[in-house]
């Protein structure tokens, strides 16, 4: 009793009410839940044998480490998309370029061990970095523009999308391809500067503590640094933020620049990890995923590991799913749509309903109690 | 009105128990500190929020009120603070917005008109139906407003703190009409809490605060200091804030300023200086360059004409942050939008200036400690109510937003404080404890322009003041009491022209 006093104390001072983290969270849970029994429905539909196909779905990628690995490994790229925009929407920016990003952070971190020959560390350190960068490079174009020219940062960053990757391709059918592959991708990727498996029996690999690093990083960034503070104040409102002297253009690009270099770096850790090429002829959806990410989120840096979990869990079931069961790969996307549709809409369901309920359990156990007291 | 009660969601008390009720025919005040509940409890009678609690009796018939259709219904009419008009339209057409008159299936504009016309000469308003909105000034657009609710059958109209931008004349023009209303036997509501109003025109007060009602009187059995008394809790006395400080050098000084926008001249030839301790006031009515004026002091505005010399340093096309290290410091008019940040807490909103500093950083980091501390200090200054610094800005009200946003500044005044409308709309006890801090600025050998539309206010506090009109200077008064409002009231409107400033006209 005391520990829960000692905690409503602290928590009042720092402003943090219990009772609206409740129903916050019950709102969250209440939208998965329904969003699962809608695809369950779905699945009792189109599955002849419904059992097996939701126990992919659901239990699936607890079944055993490997798959467990497999969640993780999927949600690694949606950690790095998700950080990265949401340092983007702190400046209230919708920079579309971390899906280019990942694109040409993949490229050139792939270029970069190819070509350049460095010792073990350093190699992983210069390609990560290097694709990180030329990221950055490019991202900066549509965030100059926005903050210069007032040109819109979501239609350039789209096309600039484009424009990266059709360059890519060129690339890699072109110049730098590779003919022994039989394909149209690079040269394989030196083991030295690959990033190696953290857990032995997943597919986990250490670009899990490179992006838990850079998230913790993100949320020192915003919490504790004047840059950090700055593009939040000019993202919740830019006429404060420059009436206060905060050069709101400086901070916009900044943080445009800066999460794209995340979605750089992210990309770079993908190829370093499960490639042995780089071969990608479309560009991979993480970008926009993690606007996606970030929403779900509540756009809080800390947050964001565990929406990209969620959905690395999602996937990771409908893959085994559509694998194991009869249920096929468009089913499997359209309940990925429906889920994804509920859990970014729940701000639909409004908090004052639950709080209604609890208000009435409340009153009608206060006045049990008083019965009791009575009889007593 | 009977035990009204209303909770903001998760736990903010707006008005905890409340009983209110309305004589026909009567004007009745609704006085209270901002916060108080008085504009809850009117949005409850006229249907734009729910009451938790309580029950609602009109002729002693238990109502029930959803939304405003089922106020008005009732008859019941309510012009807001914030004017809610469409501003592409006429006045004709606003006025019949919902309500058109139809004529085979079609808008009937003629018949709009002439309601209009006719609203017009039954409540002694010259009014020219085909004007569109935007052109208007603030007193006409008030009108429209309760022509509006007028024009809808209502006979309780509730009236939401009417004066806050009118002129003295103005204010006079309104409450011959609601005499008139009133004559018609026209039952009308007005929330304020300009003191003088009510003794003014109201026949009966009803004093809120804290979201309790404590009680009606009689508007004749009530003195002023009662009144002041029962809404804040504490004596509250005019003018005692006066000090005898004699003005030093000159700190700014302004070199005929000139600023063209679209065509129209917004600022013509401005020239005047401020000197150490001085608190120069600058009055006019909205919209005769005080808005420029402050753009182009605090930085926003670059392209005008003329000088800014603070301390002999030009501030010519400097930038907002230039200016702001130079030590001007600024309150802006508009607290929600570009004082403080509603998105954040107060911390976030308290810190802004203080964060540039190196003294409150720690190397790359900001040295949280010590911005903390500096938030506490002043919350507690300037009594800011609230839970803790990591409120939420808009959880408060907006005194207490307004303390936060004008306490950081006053603090950061280094040399020049530009203040633009700095107690507007605050409740009284938030607006003495800003007053005192103005003052004791004052006494620390810096300069303060004070824009500001409460004519009270410039008397409580200003040594001199300028009259702006049309984006120039028509009034220049270095002891402001040589001077009263009914004068001041005729340069502000543009009858009368000091004789010196004829020249620049």
């Amino acid at each position: 009793m005391k520990l829960k006093d000692r905690l409503v104390s602290y928590s009042k001072k720092r402003g943090f009410s219990f009772q609206t983290f409740f129903f916050e969270s019950l709102k969250t849970i209440m939208a998965v839940l329904i969003a699962y029994l809608i695809a369950i429905i779905i699945i009792l539909i189109v599955s002849d044998k419904p059992s097996e196909s939701i126990y992919w779905f659901v239990v699936g990628p607890f079944s055993n480490m490997m798959e467990f690995g497999e969640l993780i490994k999927k949600a690694i790229p949606l950690m790095f998309a998700g950080i990265a925009a949401c340092v983007i929407v702190k400046a209230n920016q919708f920079n579309l370029f971390t899906e280019g990003a990942f694109y040409v952070g993949g490229l050139v971190a792939a270029l970069i061990a190819i070509y350049i020959k460095l010792p073990a560390v350093l190699a992983v350190i210069a390609a990560l970095v290097g694709g990180g960068l030329v990221a950055a490079i490019f991202g900066y174009i549509p965030a100059k523009l926005k903050s210069s020219l007032n040109v819109n940062e979501f239609v350039s960053s789209i096309m600039l999308n484009f424009i990266v990757l059709w360059i890519g391709v060129y690339l890699i059918s072109n110049v730098v391809i590779d003919d022994a592959s039989g394909d149209t991708a690079t040269q394989i990727i030196p083991e030295v500067s690959k990033l190696k498996i953290l857990f032995s029996g997943t597919n986990i690999s250490y670009g899990l503590l490179i992006v838990v690093g850079i998230v913790i990083l993100v949320k020192i960034f915003f919490s504790k640094t004047l840059p950090g503070y700055e593009i939040k104040m000019t993202g919740d409102n830019e006429n404060f933020a420059k009436y206060s002297g905060i050069n709101v253009q400086r901070r916009v690009v900044m943080a445009q620049t800066l999460g794209i270099f995340i979605a750089g770096v992210g990309g770079a850790t993908e190829i370093l990890s499960n490639y042995h090429r780089f071969n990608w002829k479309t560009l991979p959806g993480y970008g926009f995923d993690g606007f996606m990410v970030t929403i779900i989120a509540k756009n809080k840096p800390l947050f964001v590991p565990l929406a990209a979990l969620f959905i690395g869990y999602l996937r990771a079931g409908a893959d085994l799913m559509a694998f194991n069961s009869d249920v096929a790969q468009e089913v499997v996307a359209i309940i990925q749509g429906v889920i994804i549709l509920l859990i970014a809409s729940e701000r639909f369901f409004s908090s004052s309903f639950f709080k209604r309920l609890l208000d009435n359990y409340k009153e009608r156990r206060d006045a049990q109690r008083m019965d009791v007291m009575k009889n007593e | 009105m009977k035990d009204i009660r209303k909770v903001y969601y998760p736990d903010i008390v707006a008005i905890n128990n409340a009983t209110f009720s309305l004589a026909e025919g009567e004007i009745h005040a609704l006085a209270g500190e901002n916060g108080a509940g008085k504009t809850t409890l009117m949005k409850i009678l006229f249907g734009l929020e729910k009451a938790d609690k309580g029950e609602i009796y009109f002729n002693s018939e238990l109502i029930n009120i959803h939304s405003p259709v089922d106020a008005m219904k009732r008859r019941i009419g309510m012009v807001h603070q914030h004017f809610m008009l469409l501003e592409n339209l006429t006045i004709a057409d606003n006025i019949v917005l919902g309500i058109e008159p139809k004529r085979k299936g079609l808008y009937d504009y003629k018949k709009a008109c002439e309601i209009t016309r006719e609203l017009g000469t039954k409540f002694d308003m010259v009014i020219d139906p085909e004007k569109r909105i935007s052109q208007l000034t603030v007193g006409l657009k008030q009108k429209v407003e309760i022509m509006k609710v007028l024009a809808r059958d209502a006979r309780i109209i509730i009236l939401d703190e009417p004066t806050a931008v009118l002129t003295p004349q103005e204010t006079k023009e309104l409450f011959h009409q609601l005499m008139l209303l009133k004559k018609d036997n026209y039952t009308i509501i007005i929330i304020t809490h300009k003191l003088r109003e009510i003794k003014e025109i109201c026949d009966r007060v009803t004093i809120m605060k804290a979201g309790n009602i404590v009680g009606t009187y009689d508007v004749d059995k009530i003195s002023i200091d009662e009144i002041s008394k029962k809404m804040v809790g504490y004596d509250f006395e005019v003018s005692k804030l006066k000090s005898n400080v004699k003005p030093g050098k000159i700190i700014l000084d302004i070199k005929g300023l000139s600023l063209t926008i679209g065509g129209k001249k917004r600022l013509d030839n401005i020239s005047f200086s401020i000197r150490e301790k001085e608190i120069l006031g600058v009055v006019g009515v909205e919209g005769n360059g005080q808005k420029e004026l402050s753009q182009v002091l605090n930085g926003e505005i670059k392209n005008y004409d003329g000088d800014i010399v603070l301390d002999d340093f030009s501030l010519k096309g400097e930038s907002i942050l230039e200016i702001r290290k130079a030590g001007i410091s600024y309150i802006p008019e508009d607290r929600m939008v570009d004082g403080a940040n509603l998105n954040g807490s107060i911390y976030e909103s308290a810190i802004v200036l203080k964060s540039k500093e190196k003294e409150y950083q720690n190397g790359i980091f900001l040295n949280g400690r010590k911005l903390e501390e500096f938030t506490d200090s002043l919350i507690n200054d300037y009594g800011v109510k609230c839970n803790s610094k990591y409120d939420d800005v808009k959880s408060l009200s907006g005194g207490n937003i307004q303390k936060i946003v004008s306490a950081r500044e006053i603090v950061d005044a280094r040399r020049v404080l530009i203040a633009n409308q700095p107690t507007r709309g605050i409740d009284i006890g938030a607006v003495m404890t800003l007053h005192e801090k103005l003052k004791s600025l004052q006494s620390q050998d810096k300069g303060i322009l004070l824009i500001s539309s409460d004519l009270k206010e410039i008397y409580d506090l200003a040594e001199s003041v300028i009259v702006l009109y049309d984006g120039k200077v028509v009034a220049r008064i270095n002891n402001i009491k040589d001077v009263n409002e009914e004068q001041l009231g005729r340069y502000m409107l543009g009858i009368d022209v000091q004789e010196n400033m004829g020249a620049s006209l």
